[in-house]
């Protein structure tokens, strides 16, 4: 089982897995008896992770007890999206379940766990997610559209290149100790991945040799799984517009992350424990109106 | 002639490839009923935002369609907003594509054009009446076989129009115009 971290974040989400990864075979499940914090983008991951190993036969058991995190599991619309993926150890009261179905006030959380199938149900809630940061965090028309432009081209991704899979999305806001507030946008799922996707495309194929390879051609304009021209921006111009903002991104698949700092122009590859499918994180700035 | 195609009556925002291909399709469907010289003018008014996703099937795939399938139609876009004339341009450069968009009764190139190609056009706009690669030549001050391969690429992305017509001479020659 994969051991507890005390902050589960996307980045030590890696550090979990490279305990025990249970997609190595290393147990099913994941130790968060000690954890006192995750974040979205971290519960997104779990999300995808939870599927990805349901998927493969085995229902993964998840240890959490700390009141204030099975509290958030609960708000956050996780444990309701894993439910048919995952048990909980101790189990959750079904009671307790309906109690947060809204997101009310100054919540920092401003999009619960939300599962992402089809491309029907994107359009509206895209919509929604404009709407609460215009609300919620006073953002510009444009800035707000600019958010909602980002996920959609991430998360059309999770069906447009997988069948039989889904992908998770949420969104939150940090303020750390030191420096400005951000939003933070995790989207994951647990479907091919960028490189078996990319291979389908013999000139992206002759490039990769390994998952940091895919990534890496997979943000190049134009390059898709498919032969179709107009295909192959949206990583392209998920990173222009995070770097518009100031913001960064991690893209993750398989055994491969690359974190690009936009605000900076840098970016750091990192050899990961093995996870299938695409999870990105998306942090940026607030901007408010 | 020409024919409106207002956008605005599918939503304020336009996400999702597969949003787009499904007005794509009906402006395909204009597109083929339209004859050669028409213009179809796809009205952004009332549109808040799309997705480059939206972009690339919507305008991508017509604007590849056009000089194939339809060829000698103009599609021209007017109404844009700063914000969605940003992101049409973003969406056209990555696509190497380029349009004409309409304001008010001035015509311009959006998307991926090289400058003399933008001269090209705004000369061949300024012209009231179609012009021949030699006048053009002459106006633009370049040879003829420069303003040739302008005009080929130009036609080629649908943004100019070419006819046969004939000189004083009598002898044919190929005249370039932008829509009616």
């Amino acid at each position: 089982m994969a051991q507890a971290v005390e902050q589960l974040t996307a980045v030590t989400f890696d550090d979990l897995l490279r305990v025990a990864n249970p997609f190595a075979g290393e147990g099913c499940g994941f130790d968060l008896r000690e954890s006192r914090f995750i974040s979205s983008a971290a519960l997104v991951q779990l999300a995808a992770a939870s599927y990805g190993l349901a998927a493969q036969g085995s229902l993964p058991m998840i240890q959490v007890e700390h009141p204030n995190v099975r509290s958030y599991l609960v708000r956050s619309g996780f444990v309701g999206a894993v439910a048919e993926a995952a048990t909980f150890d101790p189990p959750f009261d079904d009671s307790v379940l309906h109690q947060f179905d809204h997101l009310h006030g100054s919540n920092p959380l401003l999009l619960e766990v939300t599962k992402i199938d089809s491309g029907a149900s994107l359009p509206p809630l895209l919509d929604r997610i404009v709407s609460l940061l215009r609300t919620k965090l006073q953002y510009r028309k444009p800035d707000a559209y600019d958010m909602a432009t980002v996920i959609s081209e991430v998360a059309q991704n999770t069906f447009d290149h997988n069948t039989k899979t889904c992908g998770f999305l949420a969104l939150q806001t940090y303020k750390p100790k030191k420096g400005r507030r951000f939003v933070e946008i995790g989207i994951a799922d647990f479907g091919a991945g960028l490189r078996a996707t990319l291979q389908r495309n013999p000139s992206a194929a002759s490039r990769m040799r390994v998952d940091l390879d895919a990534i890496g051609i997979a943000t190049q304009l134009g390059v898709s799984q498919h032969q179709d021209a107009t295909r192959g921006t949206g990583l392209h111009h998920l990173l222009r517009i995070a770097s518009c903002h100031g913001g960064s991104v991690h893209i993750r698949s398989g055994t491969g992350k690359i974190a690009y700092r936009g605000d900076r122009g840098h970016r750091y590859r990192f050899t990961v424990p093995m996870m299938p499918g695409v999870q990105v994180v998306i942090s940026v700035p607030t901007r408010t109106g | 002639m020409e024919k409106r195609f207002p956008l605005a009556t599918h939503g304020k925002t336009l996400w999702t490839r597969d949003t787009a291909r499904r007005i794509r399709e009906q402006l395909e469907e204009v597109l083929a009923a339209a004859a050669p010289g028409d213009t179809i003018v796809v009205d952004m008014k009332g549109i808040d935002a799309f997705d480059f996703s939206f972009a690339n099937e919507f305008f991508g795939k017509a604007l590849l369609a056009l000089p194939r399938h339809y060829p000698q139609r103009f599609l021209v876009v007017q109404g844009l907003s700063a914000y969605t004339r940003e992101n049409i341009v973003h969406a056209l450069e990555s696509l190497g594509l380029a349009m004409i968009e309409r304001k008010g009764r001035a015509l311009s190139l959006l998307g991926k054009v090289h400058p003399a190609d933008v001269a090209t056009f705004d000369t061949i706009a300024s012209k009231r009446v179609p012009v021949t690669a030699a006048s053009l030549a002459e106006a633009l001050a370049v040879g003829i076989t420069a303003v040739n391969e302008r005009l080929t690429k130009l036609t080629n992305l649908g943004l100019v129009r070419r006819r046969s017509g004939a000189s004083a001479a009598g002898r044919e020659q190929y005249e370039y115009s932008i829509l009616a």
